[in-house]
């Protein structure tokens, strides 16, 4: 019965969006005309000024083709090809979904799949549910644009399970039990811990969550024509159904299949790569640095040489850092997200609880560790690859931020645009990215949802009196919700710069959660003002800094850098020159730039970044610590130290763990 | 959630327990720190001292990527390194203790 209303709403959502996208292709093919404008905007801040999101989750955002330049070079599908590899995909995650659904019953199995997940399960499962098509598409392309220090950025993503694996994963599973409001909430007051950890974990899902589906949308909409609205309901609606219908254990499947799809995606192309460089690492280099149009690419477009500087190796340059990473401060703070943020991170900590043990969970991130690092390393083969084989001219001709690298190349191994070859094997990787963000974004509904129905509706508004029946009906219903939530907000978010939720995501959790999850599990006098101090001076620090930082969009600088031009295009006309037809386009762009955005302001109203960091971490992070220590002395809790035994002992040796069988 | 009842203060002055507990600590803070200098590295070297990077040192493979790639290397090395300690002393500890309190 209630399985069969939840079907109907999911079905009338679809079929309203279905309707409207009959008006809206038209909307959408405006998209490409509406979006030059704010292209360059756009496009500064999610490729050059905030890399977090470009790697994490955003670089989809904006493979919009910058029409800037000309007629733009488009990545063409075989659309037929492509939508039915994708209707493969779906066809199988939803016997996934039907399967998983009959076994769940209780809120242990909505929530951690009853625990009964194997640690090899897991391990794919947390590699599917953290590398993002944004990895898979936006790195390999900052590598093809800017060498080596598209492959320096991909460190951090990797090494962020190395403080998952040595202080986070096995404790939380001996301590905890389905959310982050349960290990934190242990031994403090439950009811505002649990409402501050849920507030928390939505903020951080949702973030990261929009910034996926408007990514998906615009990917979609670039690559296979299909309207924004409409992926981006389609993404939304397949998410929710795998979640409301089959919880923890179809979250899971999706995603391995997702990781599994993934990896071999990436080590065939690494491996096609590779065979045509001829198995030659130290030669494949070399005819990287002396290829003519990478040292043009660097010359040109990088480093803005005019007339190339004797003697200087700018093939070699290709190689060395500092191209695409010019900020020291901001790679540190950057940094800092990484390798504490994934482990704040709700829906990953969510994955440890579906195994049975700790040593389980250990296995799991070693596993996903593995995975992890060898996809990224696969994708430095793949980046340069795209550099030698394609040029970085043609990839940023495609897309300016590169997001495109990989597909291009995907064409070009399988045997070129229009063989068929070519088109299965492009079709494949689209296929591919589609499944990637299927899979994480179905785990971060997942995690949002177990935050509003176990942390807020069980645990607060019910005390934690709900028999298994309605927590189960709770936990669905809210997870149709913030899939709906998730959906609408999407939409709504078409034309926004959407990065700056990514790198927004990565820093609360670094600076709120992580140290409020490691305090609680290893300081004595951790107590309730700790948590909620932490909770809400990391997250608000983190905030505040993101926005009056550079990665907001600044439309006086857009209209100062209009103006610039303006000046010197109209120089040129006064001079006598004949202007070229494109730079007559841009003059009259600049001049629409200029007044559209002079004297405008960003969305709290500043005229230039106070902050001078992308990533705040490198503050936040001290500020949720400091916060964490100084409400733990200010209001010290007899009853949260005495408990500190009892927490310590257990996620030391997991007694008392809590199992499926529990209920 | 079952309620067991141990006696959680008696356990955690069990000299076995304390023994585990000091044993943990040092190994996973130690290498966790001990990774994460090595990882912050890299930031700060090729931000600083980029004249490092670009020492050649077989053909036009250079310092740089070599760093970068043994970034992966220590990272599995940690996990793999860890592992091996956790199953082999780490577990057994627990086990045994589990055993005596049970």
């Amino acid at each position: 019965m209630f399985t069969k209303i939840i079907s109907a709403v999911l079905l009338s959502i679809l079929l309203t969006t279905v309707g409207f996208s009959a008006e809206p292709s038209k909307s959408a093919s405006q998209v490409g005309v509406t979006v030059p404008s704010s292209a360059p905007a756009v496009q500064a801040s999610t490729t050059v000024q905030n890399p977090v999101a470009a790697a994490v989750a955003s670089a989809p955002a904006t493979p919009v083709p910058t029409p800037v330049s000309g007629v733009p070079t488009k990545v063409k599908p075989n659309r037929a090809i492509t939508i039915s590899m994708f209707l493969v995909i779906i066809g199988i995650t939803l016997c996934v979904v039907i399967w998983a659904a009959k076994q769940t019953k209780s809120a242990a199995d909505f929530y951690t799949a009853g625990g009964g997940i194997t640690g090899l399960q897991n391990g794919w499962a947390i590699a599917g549910d953290y590398m993002s098509a944004a990895s898979f598409l936006g790195m390999s392309g900052l590598i093809s644009l800017y060498g080596i220090d598209g492959f320096m950025y991909a460190v951090g993503p990797m090494f962020s399970f190395i403080a998952i694996l040595l202080v986070i994963a096995e404790p939380c599973r001996n301590a905890g039990k389905y959310t982050l409001g349960d290990i934190l909430s242990f031994r403090t007051s439950p009811k505002p811990v649990r409402a501050v950890a849920a507030l928390s974990t939505v903020t951080v899902s949702l973030f990261y969550l929009i910034a996926q589906m408007v990514g998906a949308g615009k990917l979609m909409q670039v690559l296979l024509d299909i309207p924004y609205r409409v992926s981006v309901v389609g993404v939304g609606v397949l998410m929710v159904g795998y979640v409301v219908f089959g919880g923890m254990k179809a979250t899971t499947w999706v995603q391995i299949i997702k990781a599994g799809l993934l990896m071999s995606g990436t080590v065939l192309l690494a491996f096609l790569v590779f065979a045509k460089a001829g198995f030659n690492p130290v030669g494949f280099f070399t005819d990287i640095v002396g290829n003519q149009l990478v040292q043009d690419h660097v010359r040109i477009n990088v480093l803005k040489d005019a007339l190339p500087k004797q003697g200087f190796d700018y093939g070699q340059r290709f190689m060395e850092p500092g191209l695409f990473l010019k900020n020291p401060l901001d790679q540190i703070s950057l940094g800092i997200a990484w390798a504490l943020g994934a482990a704040g991170l709700p829906h990953i900590l969510m994955r440890f609880f579906t195994v049975p043990s700790a040593k389980e969970a250990r296995k799991s991130i070693v596993i996903a560790l593995f995975i992890n690092s060898s996809f990224f390393f696969l994708i430095n083969i793949i980046g340069f690859g795209a550099a030698l084989y394609l040029s970085p001219q043609l990839i940023s001709s495609v897309d300016k931020g590169g997001n495109m690298a990989t597909l291009l190349l995907a064409q070009l191994l399988g045997g070129g645009a229009g063989s068929l070859g070519g088109d299965m094997f492009l079709a494949f990787i689209c296929a591919v990215a589609f499944a990637t963000i299927l899979a994480v974004v179905s785990g971060l509904v997942l995690a949002a949802s177990a935050a509003i129905a176990h942390d807020v509706y069980v645990n607060i508004v019910m005390d934690g009196k709900a028999d298994q029946q309605t927590q189960v009906k709770v936990a669905r219903i809210t997870s149709l919700f913030v899939g709906i939530a998730a959906i609408v907000m999407g939409l709504a978010a078409e034309k926004e710069n959407v990065v700056a939720l990514v790198a927004l995501a990565f820093a609360v959790a670094a600076s709120g959660n992580f140290p409020a999850v490691m305090l609680s599990l290893f300081w004595n006098r951790f107590n309730t003002a700790g948590v909620i101090s932490a909770l809400l001076v990391g997250t608000i620090s983190a905030l505040a800094l993101v926005v009056i930082s550079p990665v907001m969009t600044y439309p006086q600088k857009i209209a100062d850098d209009a103006k610039k031009m303006i000046v010197t295009l109209e120089k040129k006309q006064s001079e006598g020159v004949m202007l070229a037809e494109k730079d007559v386009k841009l003059l009259a762009k600049s001049r629409t730039d200029f007044e559209k955005n002079d004297g405008g302001t960003s969305m709290v109203g500043l005229k230039a970044p106070i902050f001078p960091l992308k990533n705040p971490g490198i503050v936040s992070v001290p500020m949720g610590l400091i916060a964490a220590i100084v409400g733990t002395l200010l209001f010290r809790d007899k009853r949260a130290e005495d408990m500190f035994d009892e927490i310590e002992v257990r996620q030391i040796t997991g007694l008392g763990i809590s199992k499926a069988s529990d209920h | 959630m079952a309620k067991e009842s141990y006696n959680w203060s008696e356990i955690a002055r069990n000299p076995k327990y304390l023994e585990l507990k000091r044993k943990k600590r040092v190994f996973l803070f130690g290498w966790w720190i001990a990774s994460s200098v090595y990882y912050f590295s890299l930031p700060l070297l090729s931000g600083y001292f980029p004249a490092l990077f670009k020492i050649k040192l077989i053909g036009v493979i250079n310092f740089g990527y070599l760093f970068i790639l043994s970034q992966f290397v220590v990272a599995i090395f940690v996990a793999m390194y860890y592992t091996k300690v956790a199953n082999r002393d780490f577990d057994r500890l627990t086990d045994e203790l589990v055993r005596e309190i049970q």
